[in-house]
């Protein structure tokens, strides 16, 4: 029996006008990663993120334009959301680059990516992203927190870990791979806990050893001496608990030290890849200097879903898709670097049968104006910020494979069809791991809180597996 | 029965009890009505269209039932007795209303339906008329937070001998039937809670004695005196409310985060109120309108003034991008709200924020009164008039230090325009010296063409100089021509910055001054949007705490000020007599953080989305003691304290357990963590390296090899001083839940995840404090200890070092080592018989990491010993070198301890290699490496490294190289009084004779475990140190140490 039920047996027997009220505190003050239940049957159990930091270019990319190229040099029509005014041109800029129909859905894909192009039918592609807004914080921040431009917010990891606890408890339910060049725009916000606990904050895995920070014990206490040391701990708590019989906060640190002694363990196995097969290597492209190091990171992430972890992110470093000048040659770099392994995750997580139970997101917080951001020569033209409308992908965990969804306008500027903002991807998302946005909710400061904030936000059905 | 103790009858005024009533709490079979049930649903889900603002939606105004039933555009929507024919619900029914994602839930649309059935009743007649907006009903206004405190009645008598005190009264009486409170703590438990609670750091071993042997009837009142006298006191009170009022270091906002130099002398204000009890009403006053208490200022700033200008950083708190990059409208209006949030949710326990869009949909909060509170800020935060972080620094320089300054600033002067001038004669001599050689002609061109300046020269000058360049001599390189010129000038440069070191130090405070005659109009905002100004409104506080009529309302301006005197009049209000919110928010702070939960549990929220009291009229007791005690905080702590519900012990008894597992009743008291900052502190003091200093700047922080954020170099000072930088928390506090301050923290979690587990097993800090609490106990030693405690247990564990140097005899005819004896002396490199060769009398024999010398005689031979520290078997390889041409050479013996000489060579000019394979050994048997200089000591240094690869027979296989292996003297090993000692200083007690039973069984093992893993030990780390260090860690890691009980 709870003690809100014998509270009120208590209360209905007390006439004192001190009477503890009806109305117990409702409070959680014990937060746990165990796994828990969702509202409904989930399709999706893990997700891998490969956040493009910048704003990756979707009319040279994802979206082709034929109006735009077949005006290519001309004046852009209507009006233009800038972020750059003083770099600001209106002239129409087609795509450098041809896009033609891949696999058998046929969706179109530039020849920018062409490993893409090879798991197209496995990938929802959409076309109307919208954030309104151009700002890369503004848009990142609505992305990972809910609301344009706030900080402070859990991010879309901490809801799926509050909500979900985590299979492995070996492993951080919420893990963030960075890169070796350095944090992404906006810093470690990026992966915050917002008004959580910070045991729902995003655990760094370095790019460099540690890998993760006070995993590994310096050498004159590693092995059997640890293992000593563990024992004697464990004995005078065993001891201390004798004397505080019942506190399960005590028995809770006590069970926190045997989880870290596995956690070293585990988290090293999952580093390991040269476990892996020299074909699990050629296929990330661990072979070539260009996607080396990318393609360790999306195996690294496949590994640690594999055993059980919930979420985990990758980041670049600041933002390599923000292609204001040069695009001709920044965007294929880019591309060169991440394609392969992006599309190599896919691959693999299908034949091990694991994309059904796993999303996949590919994706930035916004995309590019269809207007050159002339820098006096157009050899070195770019594009400037467009949270009007972009595209995203995403693969596996019930999201409906091999379509497109929605579209911009005829010059890629603004999205008109079926409109998405990260609010509706959220809810999607969430909808796909069998929570629902509006009852996940997190007190604080008194009110309930969710990832859409009480924001408008649809739940997309039309990408969702039948 | 038992009368209350004299102190405390003063105290028992009689008052009407305080009946629990609340809102929400409805007789659960009384039919609803509008105003207690109805209203609220509507509140949240139909107002906002339907009679909150001036449009109102299809004509439709649902404020009022009348008005319900009279209907908007498409006819009247509501019909009492008829549910079903009541449009009402039938559109909340169906969803459609209220449009948009957010729905009515069933619960609430059943409550609707029984309310319509039973004929819409209202709780009394409608007003004739009605203000616009929501406006306030007496069911809003009676909410339990709002009404006011009312000192409830206490026996002086209870049955219960177990009460000692009003507060034990109050909360005995909500007890259910049966169980009471617990009985006291036991001393030791006691004395370490008070220390914690008051100060933030543990006892000493012997003032935790001092107590315990104190058997005076009034030890432990004195004990509270005592702490709530000390200066650590308003250390650890401030970092509580500084949690409250979002302190930190920096600026926060944007990436930049730039360090706010200046934000800890508000920091150190909050230690000095504390510690001085200043009255918590003149405190807020203070913090709020400091610059309004200060007077004009004229001159100098008094003491006085520095002190109420420093108290309104708190005003200054928080978060500011407007000094870095963000200084835009949006930024600026953040900066107010965030700073109406801190000053609300940490003083009136209402959050106000939603009413800066609408009206409060929950809370009888409309949004004019969030426009009201703004208008109390506005002068001196003026969105449209800003003052950039920079314009707030106040300088303390008084008109004597600016004066002295500008003396010293002349002082320097002078003789920086003496140096000036020696700089140029000391040129003019160099150039001179370069040019003498050079005949006439060309030595008055070069002359010419240096002295011209150099954007005057001609291009023949130029061409010359560059031909040739030694003439070009500039200040720079004036050293190449005469180093003892640049010596001089340098004097000269000393001089100057020994004058100018002279100048007073400038310090500043960050400050909240309003400008005198600025009074802005405050606009409401449409949907809280600064572009969409709407009606003024004047300053003001809480309606719903305001006479019916109308809300508070604060003067304009106040003649008798050059400022607005706004904030004074709202700081005034929130601590007199019509305000109710204030007193109960103060006291359930400070309940919260002696018994680790509120009486209301949501200390920044009392309004309908927080939670209800659990004890509504000891929260009002308390309230009405701090207000009637002067607004005494320590008056407070010492009624809590001495209350049997605060010493009560916190183990939990069986039965009671089962019927309040969560402690409502207050039948024990809590087991609570350590939060981050006392955690850190109390390992500080075990390992004796706190450094106690009180104030000053921030200690600062950086990141670590592993990109960790740790306390930069080694002043270890308390927690509460560390850097608060809001993009750089240190791993150690923010992973024990101190907050990263966004905007406040109202109350702290308390987690308990594997990260903190990782930390103390494997984090560098935590080693480090083990390693330092080993020393210390090493270096201490517990003294006293009874014979029963000490008894058949081992009294230390001396070293038994795998590898000694000395000398002695090898027995050929026994085939054993004769004699060995250590050398006596280490020269830092080798070990010999004394400091200087030949020693009197060892002779020229000395042992170094690669060999030796032999000393004169075979009864003088090199002896390096190694023990086996297991059994196995052993095989040897080694090289031994005589390099001199000269001599006779040196001759080398292996004697294994059990089996004698196992192996003969000599090396002479040269080498012999020394391999034995399959030599069985027992733990504890020598195998000595013996060198002799056969007949002539001459010539015979020698080198012998030997590598052991031991095959343990219980598996494994260890390699001793003697070079690794060569040490200086060892450590003398530890004492069984040093565990003790560990024990004291981690958890001020002695151990059980069990749990030193437990140590000791520890140490034994790990020692021999180490002695046989010799790359996990290193000479500054010999196994019996490392042991005892290890066994710290797990003292520091255990529960006994990161829980007070």
């Amino acid at each position: 029996m709870g003690i809100g039920a014998v509270a009120l047996a208590w209360l209905s027997a007390q006439q004192s006008a001190n009477a503890v009220p009806a109305k117990l505190p409702k409070e959680v003050t014990y937060f746990d990663l165990k796994p828990k239940p969702p509202h409904f049957a989930p399709r999706a159990k893990a997700m891998i993120s490969l956040f493009q930091h910048g704003g990756p270019s979707h009319v040279d990319l994802f979206d082709p334009k034929p109006e735009l190229s077949r005006l290519s040099g001309s004046e852009y029509p209507g009006e233009v959301q800038f972020s750059f005014i003083n770099r600001a041109t209106k002239t129409l800029f087609g795509s450098p680059w041809q896009f033609a129909k891949r696999g058998r859905c046929g969706t179109e894909i530039s020849e920018l990516l062409p490993n893409l192009a090879d798991i197209v039918d496995d990938v929802c592609l959409v076309r109307s992203m919208h954030t309104g807004a151009n700002g890369h914080e503004v848009s990142i921040r609505y992305f990972h927190g809910g609301i344009p431009g706030v900080v402070g917010r859990p991010t879309l990891g901490s809801w799926l870990v509050y909500g979900l606890g985590c299979e492995s408890q070996e492993l951080p339910a919420y893990l963030v791979l960075t890169d070796p060049g350095g944090l992404p725009v906006d810093g470690v916000s990026n992966w915050s806990n917002g008004f959580m606990p910070p045991l729902f904050q995003g655990t760094v895995l370095r790019p460099k050893e540690p890998r993760i920070l006070n995993l590994e014990p310096p050498l004159h206490v590693r092995g059997a001496v640890q293992e000593q040391n563990l024992a004697f701990l464990r004995d005078l708590n065993r001891r201390h608990l004798d004397e505080h019989p019942g506190e399960a906060d005590l028995e809770a640190r006590i069970a926190s030290y045997e989880l870290a002694a596995a956690m070293q363990t585990a988290a090293i196995e999952a580093l390991d890849i040269s476990r892996e097969t020299a074909a699990t290597h050629a296929l990330y492209g661990l072979d070539d200097p260009a996607t080396r190091e990318y393609g360790t990171r999306c195996l690294i992430a496949r590994r640690l879903v594999e055993r059980g972890v919930r979420f985990v992110q990758l980041f670049l470093a600041g933002q390599p898709w923000d292609n204001h000048s040069d695009i001709r040659n920044g965007l294929p770099a880019i591309c060169r670097r991440t394609d392969k392994p992006a599309a190599a995750l896919v691959k693999d997580l299908k034949q091990r049968g694991m994309l059904d139970s796993t999303v996949v997101h590919w994706g930035g917080e916004i995309g590019r104006l269809p207007v050159t951001e002339n820098h006096g020569d157009s050899a070195k033209s770019g594009r400037d910020h467009n949270g009007q409308g972009f595209s995203m992908w995403v693969a596996g965990g019930g999201f409906q494979p091999g379509m497109t969804y929605g579209g911009t306008d005829e010059f890629g500027h603004r999205a008109v069809t079926d409109v998405v903002t990260p609010n509706d991807f959220q809810a999607t998302l969430l909808h796909l791991f069998g929570l629902d946005h509006r009852q996940l909710s997190y007190l604080h400061s008194g009110r309930e809180q969710q990832i859409t904030a009480g924001r408008e936000a649809r739940l997309i059905g039309e990408i969702i597996e039948g | 029965m038992r009368p209350w103790p004299r102190f405390l009858s003063l105290a028992m005024t009689i008052a009407v009890a305080l009946r629990a009533s609340h809102g929400a709490a409805v007789e659960p079979n009384a039919p609803p009505t509008f105003e207690s049930d109805i209203r609220p649903i509507l509140r949240v889900h139909c107002f906002d269209c339907h009679g909150g603002s001036e449009e109102k939606q299809g004509g439709l105004d649902l404020r009022l039932v009348r008005f319900q039933r009279a209907g908007g555009d498409s006819g009247p929507v509501l019909a009492p007795g008829d549910p079903d024919g009541s449009r009402l619900l039938a559109r909340i029914r169906a969803g459609e209303m209220p449009p948009g994602e957010s729905k009515v839930p069933a619960k609430e649309i059943d409550t609707i339906a029984r309310w319509i059935a039973a004929g819409a009743k209202t709780a009394r007649p409608e007003p004739a008329s009605i203000a616009p907006g929501l406006g306030i009903t007496e069911e809003e206004r009676s909410w339990w937070a709002f009404r006011p405190i009312q000192r409830p009645a206490v026996s002086s008598q209870s049955p219960d001998p177990r009460v000692r005190t009003p507060i034990d009264a109050l909360l005995r009486e909500a007890m259910p039937e049966g169980p009471t409170f617990s009985p006291d703590a036991d001393r030791r438990t006691l004395v370490r809670r008070v220390y914690f609670d008051l100060l933030g750091l543990p006892p000493s071993p012997e003032e935790v004695e001092q107590f315990v042997v104190d058997r005076s009837d009034d030890a432990y009142e004195r004990l509270v005196d005592r702490l709530l006298a000390s200066p650590h006191y308003g250390e650890r009170w401030a970092r509580h409310w500084l949690d409250a009022a979002g302190y930190a270091d920096s600026d926060g906002a944007t990436t930049q985060d730039a360090v706010r130099t200046w934000a800890f002398k508000y920091r150190d204000y909050v230690i000095r109120a504390f510690n001085a009890d200043k009255p918590f009403d003149r405190f807020v006053h203070e913090q709020l309108a400091g610059d309004e208490l200060a007077g004009p200022i004229t001159g100098d700033l008094t003491p006085e003034q520095i002190e109420l200008l420093t108290a309104t950083g708190f005003v200054r708190m928080a978060a500011d991008g407007t000094a870095s990059g963000d200084n835009t409208p949006e930024a600026r209006n953040q900066v107010v709200a965030d700073t109406l949030k801190i000053v609300t949710s940490s003083l009136l326990g209402v959050t106000v924020a939603c009413a800066q869009c609408h009206d409060h949909r929950y809370d009888p909060v409309p949004q004019t009164d969030y426009y009201a509170l703004r208008a109390v800020f506005e002068p001196a935060l003026d969105w449209q008039a800003w003052k950039s972080p920079a314009e707030r620094h106040v300088s303390l320089y008084t008109a004597a230090d600016r004066e002295k300054a500008a003396q010293i600033e002349a002082e320097a002067r002078k003789i920086a325009t003496a140096r000036a001038n020696m700089q140029t004669a000391y040129m003019a001599e160099a150039l001179e010296q370069v040019l003498a050689p050079i005949a006439p002609p060309l030595q008055t061109e070069l002359r010419d063409a240096y002295e011209t300046p150099a954007d005057k020269r001609t291009d023949a000058q130029k061409q010359l100089l560059e031909k040739y360049p030694s003439v070009n001599i500039s200040p720079g390189v004036l050293y190449q021509y005469d180093q003892a010129a640049a010596d001089d000038l340098k004097k000269y440069d000393e001089r100057i910055a020994a004058i100018r070191a002279r100048k007073p130090v400038e310090e500043f405070l960050r400050a909240l001054i309003e400008p005198a005659d600025h009074a802005p109009e405050t606009k409401l905002f449409h949907r809280g949007d600064y572009r969409q100004p709407k009606q003024s409104v004047g300053p003001g506080a809480l309606s719903v705490c305001g006479p019916e009529s109308g809300r508070v309302e604060f003067a304009s301006r106040n003649g008798a000020l050059p400022t607005t005197g706004r904030r004074l009049a709202f700081a005034r209000w929130l601590t007199g007599p019509d305000n109710p919110l204030t007193a109960r928010v103060v006291a359930n702070r400070v309940w919260m953080h002696h018994f680790g939960r509120g009486l209301v549990s949501t200390p920044a929220d009392f309004g309908r989305l927080g939670t209800l009291p659990t004890h509504p009229a000891v929260l009002d007791w308390l309230a009405s003691d701090l207000r009637d005690s002067g607004w005494s905080l320590k008056h407070l702590h010492r009624a809590i304290l001495l209350s049997t519900a605060y010493r009560q012990s916190s183990r939990r008894d069986p039965a009671q357990t089962t019927v309040d597992a969560d402690n409502r009743y207050y039948g024990r008291q809590n087991v609570l963590r350590l939060d981050a900052e006392a955690l850190r502190d109390r390992v500080l003091a075990a390992t004796g390296t706190l450094d106690r200093t009180l104030f000053g700047p921030p200690i600062g922080v950086k990141e670590d090899d592993a990109g960790q954020v740790v306390v930069a170099g080694d002043v270890q000072r308390r927690s509460l001083y560390l850097l608060q930088r809001r993009t750089q928390p240190v791993a150690l506090m923010q992973a024990f839940d101190a907050p990263v301050m966004q905007t406040n923290c109202e109350a702290r979690p308390s987690s308990t995840v594997a990260t903190q587990s990782l930390m103390l097993m494997n984090g560098e800090f935590w080693l480090s404090q083990a390693a330092a609490l080993a020393n210390r106990a090493q270096r201490e030693r517990a003294a006293g200890l009874s014979a029963e405690l000490l008894a058949g247990l081992p009294q230390s564990w001396k070293p038994a070092p795998v590898w000694q140097f000395g000398y002695g005899g090898c027995d050929a005819s026994s085939g054993r080592t004769a004699s060995f004896t250590p050398l006596a002396h280490w020269t830092g490199s080798s070990w010999q018989g004394g400091a200087a060769l030949p020693d009197d009398a060892t002779g020229w024999v000395l042992v170094d990491a690669d060999g030796g010398h032999p000393g004169n005689n075979p009864g003088f031979a090199a002896i390096r010993r190694w023990t086996a520290p297991a059994d196995g078997t052993l095989s040897v390889r080694g090289t031994l070198g005589h390099a001199s041409e000269s001599g006779d050479g040196v001759r080398g013996h292996i004697v294994a301890g059990s089996q004698g000489i196992v192996g003969q060579w000599t090396a002479r000019h040269g080498e012999a290699q020394t391999s034995v394979e399959n030599i069985a050994v027992k733990q504890g048997d020598t195998v000595d490496f013996i060198a002799d200089c056969l007949e002539n000591v001459a010539s015979d240094s020698f080198s012998w490294r030997v590598v052991l690869t031991l095959a343990q027979d219980g598996g494994g296989t260890t390699t001793f190289d003697s070079r690794d292996g060569f040490h200086g003297p060892v450590s003398e090993g530890i004492e069984l009084s040093s565990v003790v000692r560990a024990w004291q200083l981690a958890y001020a007690r002695i151990p059980t004779r069990d749990e030193l039973q437990a140590a000791c069984d520890f140490l034994t093992k790990q020692i021999g475990h180490l002695r046989e893993r010799p790359q996990q030990t290193s000479a500054d780390r010999p196994p019996e140190m490392q042991a005892l260090a290890n066994l710290c860690q797990a003292l520091l890691s255990s529960n006994e140490f990161l829980y007070v009980d």
